[in-house]
């Protein structure tokens, strides 16, 4: 792709999720991550040691901020006092950039915490590209949205969810979040092709990459983030790095959490497969 | 199908949250899964982040109830009470009232409850720069007449039963005491120093707390308290109470306190 398509910042390199358990690893020394990701709303409170921790962990990383509780796709007004919470968190972190989900989390201030899935035809798209030009005109930048894992399909969608994504994007001007461990999974759930999905994506918005874990229930995979990434998901990192070239990407656990110096050897993992991906793309 | 995004949103949430059948015309069947089956992942997400919150905010309660009494009643509650926040953070803080409400014959429980709740609330209030006692040195005579209040992390609980001795026993990973009602209620003070912390006041010292809570001098708060405790007492009980209070950072000027609010 030529340079002047791209839409992203230049990758930073490989980050992890910061989770608290892990707090006193980054207080004691440097650690080999370019960067971290919070988890915004954990440092939405008035203060204490959540805020604490932030400031002084910030002071040795860049961050980026990964919203749960934009619901972007919720067809309702956005919560403005929601943003402005999160408007004022981004002054104090000045993040990389923003991101939240492609879901919606409840209705008429009925929350359920969980990233519901969308059906994925017009009207979803409209909301949700008017939704997304409202936030990135209020946070004064462009965000990022994250692909869900999802495991229905609504009889009202007529498109696949690369389709609705690349329409979105480029409507919306908006940046991707590849989650590619949801793409595996939402595989498995709905029969797709995850190639296939990832070669509908523009490539030139992809900005960060996640790699997670799940767990196989057999019939149907579930979205855990409490395992290591398994060999498929990473091969389909491979190709995804072979497409888009190297993406800043991070490891998100979220349970089971590992020591640092174990979450740290599976980025290397990534690294390692980032590289001789970028190096030898035909190979994937 | 052509129904408004918001109509299938309003019937997919009553689906996850009530468990409405409804919602299962929405999503495609298939044979090797099935829409029930595929929509009870979303409703076991729900209930599984809310009661999972729930466990996070009220562990000396679920510790006091064991895990399976814990997630019956965090079921009921959750069945009961949908979440109004953003942020999971600030879900369940009526449990108190709805456990007094459901099990008012054993009162313990609620006030073990609004005790866990308290501590969680301290962890994360606002900061405040208290007063300790270089910062009274610096101000000089003038600082008796200043107007206090307390930090933003307090919270003073009225409880009937021995709570804190429970949650000191759950903590030390000790057999709790048996629930006992005492003959009047007590005042416990939880703040936030380093950590959330409690102790457990005498009447004075709490209406002393009440007083400041409100806002007041040291003057003023002297006044009361010769009024209510006598010359004597009221000096010794000062005196002691003060050094507390600057130890453990309970006490900022009005006047910064009223400007810290305008920056979160």
């Amino acid at each position: 792709m030529r340079d002047a398509d791209r839409r992203t910042i230049a990758s930073p390199g490989f980050g992890l999720g910061l989770r608290p358990v892990h707090y006193p690893d980054f207080l004691a020394g440097p650690q080999r991550v370019e960067w971290l990701e919070i988890i915004s709303e954990n440092y939405m409170v008035p203060g204490g040691r959540p805020i604490a921790m932030l400031d002084r962990i910030r002071a040795d990383y860049p961050i980026v901020m990964h919203g749960v509780s934009l619901s972007i796709g919720s067809d309702e007004p956005l919560d403005m006092r929601y943003l402005a919470d999160l408007k004022a968190l981004a002054e104090r972190v000045e993040p990389l950039w923003i991101s939240d989900h492609l879901c919606w989390t409840g209705l008429n201030a009925h929350n359920t915490h969980d990233l519901l899935p969308l059906p994925y035809d017009a009207p979803a798209l409209r909301c949700v590209v008017d939704n997304i030009a409202r936030v990135q005109d209020y946070l004064g930048r462009r965000i990022l949205i994250e692909n869900p894992s999802s495991y229905v399909t609504f009889r009202s969608s007529d498109r696949s969810e690369w389709d609705f994504i690349a329409d979105m994007a480029e409507r919306a001007d908006c940046l991707l979040l590849l989650d590619v461990n949801n793409i595996y999974v939402s595989a498995r759930n709905h029969g797709f092709d995850p190639v296939d999905y990832l070669a509908g994506l523009p490539g030139h918005r992809i900005q960060q990459i996640h790699l997670a874990g799940h767990t196989d229930m057999g019939a149907y995979v579930i979205d855990t983030h409490d395992h290591d990434v398994c060999d498929p998901v990473w091969d389909l990192y491979a190709r995804a790095v072979a497409m888009f070239g190297p993406v800043a990407t991070m490891i998100e656990r979220d349970d089971d959490i590992p020591p640092l110096a174990d979450v740290i050897a599976e980025l290397d993992r990534a690294r390692a497969v980032s590289d001789a991906a970028h190096r030898e793309p035909a190979r994937v | 199908m052509s129904e408004a995004l918001r109509d299938l949103q309003a019937l997919f949430l009553a689906g996850v949250t009530r468990g409405d059948a409804g919602a299962e015309r929405l999503i495609i069947d298939d044979n090797r899964v099935g829409a029930a089956r595929r929509l009870d992942i979303y409703r076991n997400n729900y209930r599984a982040s809310l009661t999972g919150v729930l466990a996070d905010h009220y562990e000396r309660l679920a510790a006091y109830v064991g895990a399976d009494q814990f997630g019956r009643l965090a079921d009921a509650f959750v069945a009961a009470n949908p979440s109004a926040w953003r942020n999971l953070r600030y879900y369940g803080g009526e449990l108190a009232a709805f456990l007094a409400e459901h099990y008012p014959g054993d009162g313990e429980l609620a006030e073990l409850a609004a005790l866990d709740w308290a501590l969680r609330d301290a962890f994360d209030a606002a900061d405040a720069e208290p007063l300790d006692g270089a910062a009274v040195a610096a101000l000089g005579e003038q600082w008796i007449e200043r107007r206090l209040v307390l930090v933003p992390s307090v919270h003073r609980l009225t409880v009937r039963h021995n709570v804190a001795a429970i949650w000191n026993a759950l903590e030390a990973e000790e057999a709790p005491p048996g629930a006992a009602r005492g003959a009047v209620p007590e005042t416990i003070l939880v703040w936030r120093s380093a950590q959330p912390q409690f102790r457990t006041l005498s009447d004075d010292e709490a209406a002393a707390l009440e007083r400041l809570a409100g806002g007041c001098s040291f003057t003023e708060l002297s006044e009361a308290m010769l009024e209510r405790l006598g010359e004597e007492g009221a000096m010794q009980a000062l005196g002691g109470w003060l050094g507390r209070w600057l130890a453990d950072g309970l006490l900022v000027l009005a006047d910064q306190a009223a400007a810290g609010t305008d920056v979160t």
